[in-house]
């Protein structure tokens, strides 16, 4: 097995980008809409996505499965996230914690 | 910007998006566009964010696209890169053509002298120290 595969799975959010993840991580606390996704974000992580940024990565997440839409309310369409999307944020979220893991001990190691 | 402007530029950069991209999400983004400015972002940088993205949306290939247009915006990419290349190219070698004509002068062995005390080789005059000021082989 390649160390891109994972050790529970295929990461296949490694390579999606922080957007996608974000969203993903969003959607996991339920539905959102465009802008309701943006203020989420930038309360959860400080980061402001841009419009277009946003609508990319729902676009992809949706081709991949790991999102869907909901019906419109209004103009505007609120997403969840799917079982294989909240699956694939659980091993990307895993293996970032290994990476992380690894740096912290690696720092208190070398005494930086 | 009055609200009337901005909403215009807003629309002008979402026409900017696939057809099949404005079905879909073209109310919405020109709506959340009105809430982020409402929120005191730039609308400059809203529509600069949508046009990213739309050149985004236009450059991936999908299925239902005819490759020929990703096919076209990269061979226009690419031919405008070519000709800024040939341009640096064609300048180069008229630069190098001067430059070794300089070295060449600079590296006459009649133009110059012997380093006291250095032992010429005979017979191979790339062997022998001149006092040029530079460390290179003439």
């Amino acid at each position: 097995m390649s160390r891109r595969d994972g050790r529970a799975g295929r990461d296949v959010l490694r390579r999606v980008g922080e957007a996608s993840v974000l969203i993903l991580i969003s959607l996991a606390g339920g539905p959102k809409h465009g802008y309701a996704l943006i203020q989420d974000i930038k309360e959860l992580a400080e980061i402001e996505l841009g419009p277009g940024t946003l609508y990319g990565a729902l676009d992809r997440l949706e081709r991949l499965g790991l999102i869907e839409s909901l019906p419109a309310e209004n103009r505007r369409h609120p997403y969840r996230i799917t079982a294989p999307g909240a699956a694939a944020l659980r091993v990307h979220l895993d293996s970032l914690e290994r990476v992380s893991a690894a740096g912290r001990l690696r720092l208190r190691l070398s005494g930086i | 910007m009055d609200a009337h402007r901005t909403a215009r530029l807003v629309e002008a950069v979402l026409r900017c998006y696939p057809a099949r991209w404005r079905r879909r999400h073209g109310e919405e983004a020109a709506e959340l566009a009105a809430l982020l400015i409402r929120d005191g972002i730039p609308a400059s940088s809203i529509a600069l964010s949508y046009l990213a993205g739309a050149a985004r949306e236009w450059l991936t290939p999908r299925p239902g696209r005819h490759l020929t247009v990703v096919a076209c915006a990269l061979l226009v990419a690419a031919c405008s890169l070519g000709v800024s290349a040939g341009l640096l190219a064609s300048a180069g070698p008229a630069r190098a053509s001067t430059s070794q004509a300089r070295g060449r002068a600079h590296c006459r062995p009649d133009l110059l002298e012997p380093v006291p005390g250095a032992t010429p080789a005979k017979g191979d005059p790339q062997l022998i120290i001149w006092e040029a000021g530079h460390d290179r082989s003439c």
